[in-house]
């Protein structure tokens, strides 16, 4: 035989004073009372559910818009320095242009050791440079200066032996199309 | 899970006072504990109309044995066959069961209809199973509970909760023959239907077993069977002995209390509880 019935009933009572008759049982009220809260936390937590999905939503519509600004206000920036000066963006200048362009305002006394190119920083550039002389130096520098292609630019401690030896900080600013 | 808490079932019948602890759920309901004590000769007499705890002060001693050791504040009567008019009827649309049945019994009642507590089961197919007690009889169980320090809060019948059983775990084409001490139900089914329905007291003399047979094989009959004998299942006080008696022709499913505790395995009301 089964053990377990598979729904507790109502049965028939033929007592002599029917439990219709009586008040409820405590544990009855108790249980309804928790039906209940369980029901109201379920709705709070079904409306809650609802609130949250409804937030994420607004988030991520916003989320979209910012950068869809951001995007927007990056590229009005470059394009504003470009308007302004005349020039590509540092970011679309080649390697062999930046080279060719120190080539050619590198005097004949100083020659260039080392050159890196941070595109990342809006196109950084580290000049290691080598001068016979101060004059060279003296040269190179104003000559940069000059030059349209560079911003920015800024001499590091030098050491002055035999021949001048010294870092130069600048930027790129590109050419004139 | 006992999630509607714990249920004691209280058991009178002419031989002992039973109890049982079941644990009420929403998936149904399972023992978890079982006492007898039981009664002498004589100390009980289920009738519907007469006296029946003829030794009161025994018997709420039987009942404080059984519930000693056993939970559950809430309790349940369940009073023994013989004690109750049963009948199987189909009330007329829109009538009220309870009053149909008691419009029904009311002239074979021996006591006066306005002391008759009359309640009625659900048998599917626009049919009721009916019954009808003595107030002052079921006084009687109610006070021995109270002596005993027990509050009953319901009361049953043990036919009638034997029959819940078989009606909700769909009986077949069978006869059930569902026995108490003093008295028997033969309840026909047919497609899972209730069909036919008999009350009348035991006789527990030689030859029982083939009068209980004929007796179904009429109750088969009346209820349309045909002349075949349907499977007949033996349920009850008594039954392992019958079945043995009436060889193959008990070998149905039959309904016994949970197997852990051998005497509950011919309490059929309690069978009924959990099947």
């Amino acid at each position: 035989m089964a053990r377990g019935a598979r729904l507790v009933t109502g049965q028939p009572d033929f007592s002599t004073a029917p439990r219709s008759g009586r008040a409820p049982a405590w544990d009855t009220l108790t249980l309804l009372l928790g039906g209940l809260l369980l029901a109201l936390a379920a709705a709070e937590a079904w409306h809650a559910r609802g609130e949250a999905r409804r937030a994420g939503e607004r988030l991520a519509g916003v989320r979209r818009d910012a950068e869809a600004a951001s995007a927007r206000l990056r590229a009005l920036e470059a394009g504003a320095r470009g308007e302004a000066r005349g020039l590509l963006p540092a970011a679309e200048a080649r390697p062999d242009q930046i080279v060719a362009s120190l080539a050619s305002a590198l005097p004949r006394d100083v020659r260039l050791a080392r050159l890196s190119i941070d595109y990342s920083q809006g196109g950084a550039l580290e000049m290691h440079v080598v001068a016979r002389n101060t004059a060279g130096w003296d040269l190179l520098l104003e000559t940069l200066e000059r030059a349209r292609q560079f911003r920015e630019v800024e001499p590091g401690p030098e050491t002055r032996e035999a021949e001048v030896r010294s870092v130069i900080r600048a930027r790129w600013a590109g050419e004139t199309p | 899970m006992a999630l509607l808490g714990t249920r004691l079932y209280l058991a009178f019948d002419a031989s002992g006072v039973t109890a049982a602890e079941m644990n009420e759920g929403v998936r149904g309901r399972s023992p978890r504990g079982f006492a007898r004590a039981p009664l002498e000769p004589g100390a009980l007499t289920p009738s519907p109309s007469g006296r029946n705890l003829l030794r009161a002060e025994a018997v709420k001693d039987a009942a404080r044995r059984a519930v000693e050791g056993l939970g559950g504040r809430r309790v349940t009567l369940v009073l023994p066959d013989g004690l109750a008019r049963i009948v199987l009827v189909e009330p007329p649309e829109g009538a009220d069961p309870r009053d149909y049945v008691r419009f029904r019994l009311a002239p074979s009642l021996p006591w006066p209809v306005a002391e008759a507590i009359v309640n009625t089961l659900p048998a599917g197919r626009g049919r009721v199973v009916g019954a009808a007690v003595r107030r002052a009889a079921v006084a009687e169980y109610e006070q021995a509970a109270a002596a005993a320090g027990l509050a009953a809060e319901r009361a049953h019948l043990a036919p009638l909760l034997a029959l819940e059983g078989l009606l909700r775990s769909g009986a077949r084409d069978e006869v059930h023959v569902l026995l108490g001490d003093v008295a028997v139900c033969l309840a026909a089914f047919r497609g899972a239907a209730l069909v036919g329905l008999r009350n009348r007291r035991r006789d527990r003399s030689p030859g029982e077993e083939s009068r209980l047979r004929d007796e179904a094989a009429r109750a088969a009959s009346t209820a349309g069977h045909g002349p075949a004998l349907p499977r007949l299942v033996v349920s009850g006080s008594g039954s392992s002995g019958l079945r043995r008696a009436l060889d193959d022709l008990a070998a149905g499913r039959r309904l016994e209390g949970p197997a852990e505790w051998p005497e509950a395995r011919e309490a059929a009301w309690l069978g009924g509880l959990v099947s």
